[in-house]
């Protein structure tokens, strides 16, 4: 066991009802280790006036009622936190793994040629590059509970869209920065989107929604337009067995 | 049989509630009541537990009938409230009978009005909250001839003081319309914004028509980012101030996506959230920077306004021998009618 070394982290305010908790030790594995086990200690044993926590990459925004508590008292409640986590432990013992289907480009395919461009790579690298990791699922983003993934291996970062569209279909299978994504939802989008997967994200029904947790693991696959049609509305879950 | 209402007209109107607190550690904004005071003030007006589903109606004229004897309240922006056709005030509990009709017209100022019910909606949850989420396609909208089901029935209502300025409820309203003040405290990446983030407080912005409940748009003279690096997606709060490419200052609201990549420059206290959520399209918004201990002091005031008001509610009720009212067992969520009425008796 390793408890997170006090230079380590960063607390900060987020304005005056929530903190920002950042692991800075430069070890990014870590760090996401660290916010993700401070977010389950937080839900285990909330202290008073904590209402949620939005943990991401390497950091996790934490939420109270300034009512009930202050920026002060809850910082203090992170601190003892941290000390009880062991930033080695992996966030998930059991961690199931989600194929998804992508069909690349079509209607999409100028997003993917400048991915292409950006990157300096021909389209046919692109969707090599973003279909050969088993990817991470980081945290679950915007829209829609989104799997944030870290990006495939471009040799550079890809730059969010200039202007972002109004609209991205459900499915959407999208870069940017060092990140990746699939959108569960119809939303606004400034990331480039390289596909779509047929398959269904998002289910209302169930909580949660998204059948996948931080610490689960996705890859992608390319498909045709045949099998796109055939797999279309399907849910997606994880695989039976872990691979 | 508790009774419904039948929406006659309606431009913009959901039924909603205080939001879905579960809803951001899952990646689902918190949507809810953009005006929190005035969902609140609606809800204790009517004995309601303060997160009961309540209908929000955005800028146009919204109609409807009843089949059963209600109690309502209206509240936020300033509307000429009818029933069957007499004028009645906001701010106040007004009883309706089975058979008459509640028209909400002309919106002066301000964006949106609320209707609280006594004994509340029956309406779909997603993780606890009837919160539209119109971004998974979740919640309840009302157009003519949607049919609204009350969550437990009442008996009727039978007192004239309502009608009369018997009691002075003593609600503190709040000021729609004008050039609003907007209270932020720093942001936590402020820094980045070097030599240009006191933009923000020096002159006046204005609200665009491309604002909505997941954050205002305001043009003005924009602070600018000093650093191009790619940020890694974070959790944002509700009232963060970005300012992302383009020509416009985001203010996120309740409907906010609830990671981005963007700097937070500032962000707005939830008191003056509650006044982004009554800015039109066209209006001045003038940002004034406060600090944590100033906010919080203020919502301590806004709190102790409510839970006074929550008191002389009940008395006043108590007066007119509506003590039953005060009592409803209505549990949130609500769950069905049936056993609920049972539980009223208690």
């Amino acid at each position: 066991m390793s408890e997170p070394e006090r230079g380590d982290v960063l607390i900060a305010a987020c304005g005056p009802a929530a903190l920002r908790v950042t692991g800075i030790s430069g070890d990014r594995e870590r760090d996401w280790r660290v916010v993700h086990h401070l977010t389950r200690s937080l839900s285990a044993g909330p202290p008073p006036g904590y209402i949620g926590a939005i943990p991401a990459y390497e950091s996790v925004l934490i939420e109270f009622d300034l009512l009930a508590t202050s920026l002060d008292h809850m910082a203090g409640a992170v601190a003892e936190l941290l000390r009880g986590i062991d930033a080695d432990a992996p966030l998930v013992t059991d961690p199931r793994h989600l194929c998804v289907p992508v069909l690349y480009g079509e209607e999409y395919a100028s997003d993917l040629e400048a991915v292409a461009e950006f990157t300096g790579l021909d389209a046919s690298d692109v969707v090599r590059l973003h279909g050969e990791p088993r990817y991470t699922v980081r945290c679950l983003g915007a829209p829609g509970g989104s799997p944030m993934l870290d990006g495939p291996a471009f040799p550079v970062p890809v730059p969010r869209l200039s202007s972002p569209r109004a609209s991205v279909p459900i499915g959407a299978v999208s870069v940017a920065g060092r990140q990746a994504t699939i959108t569960p939802t119809q939303a606004p989008g400034g990331w480039y989107v390289i596909g779509r997967t047929p398959l269904r994200v998002l289910d209302l029904a169930e909580e949660p929604p998204v059948p996948y947790r931080p610490g689960d693991t996705v890859s992608f696959h390319a498909i045709g337009r045949t099998e796109f049609d055939h797999l279309d509305g399907d849910r997606l879950r994880p695989r039976e067995v872990p691979a | 049989m508790t009774g419904a209402i039948t929406v006659h007209s309606a431009g913009f109107a959901v039924v909603t509630d205080l939001g879905r607190l579960r809803g951001p550690s899952l990646g689902l904004p918190a949507n809810g009541a953009l005006d929190q005071y005035s969902a609140c003030v609606g809800n204790i007006l009517v004995a309601n537990q303060e997160q009961a589903p309540i209908i929000e109606v955005t800028a146009f004229d919204f109609r409807f009938a009843t089949d059963t004897d209600l109690l309502i309240a209206v509240t936020g922006a300033p509307m000429t409230v009818l029933i069957d056709g007499i004028e009645h005030e906001m701010w106040q509990p007004i009883a309706v009978r089975a058979g008459q009709t509640v028209a909400l017209e002309e919106m002066t100022a301000g964006l949106r009005a609320y209707i609280a019910v006594h004994g509340s909606f029956e309406v779909p949850l997603l993780l606890g909250s009837c919160a539209p989420d119109p971004g998974v396609g979740f919640g309840t909208v009302l157009e003519a001839g949607s049919t609204v089901a009350l969550a437990r029935a009442i008996e009727p209502i039978a007192t004239p003081y309502f009608d009369m300025s018997l009691f002075n409820l003593g609600v503190l309203v709040p000021h729609i319309g004008g050039t609003a003040t907007i209270d932020v405290t720093d942001g936590p990446d402020a820094d980045q914004f070097a030599g240009t983030a006191d933009r923000l407080f020096r002159a006046p912005f204005t609200v665009t028509a491309r604002s909505n409940h997941i954050g205002l748009r305001l043009t003005g003279e924009l602070p600018i980012r000093r650093s191009t690096e790619e940020i890694v997606s974070r959790g944002v709060p509700v009232g963060a101030v970005e300012v992302p490419p383009g020509d416009e200052l985001l203010v996120l609201h309740r409907g906010r996506g609830v990671t981005a990549g963007y700097p937070v420059l500032a962000v707005a206290t939830p008191l003056a959230l509650d006044d982004l959520g009554q800015v039109r399209p066209g209006q001045q918004v003038r940002f004034r920077r406060s600090t944590v201990e100033q906010a919080a002091q203020n919502s301590r005031r806004w709190r102790s306004a409510l839970d006074h008001l929550r008191s002389r509610i009940a008395a006043v009720y108590s007066c007119l021998g509506l003590e039953r009212l005060l009592h409803p067992g209505v549990a949130v969520p609500p769950a069905p009618a049936g056993p609920l009425a049972a539980e009223g008796t208690t």
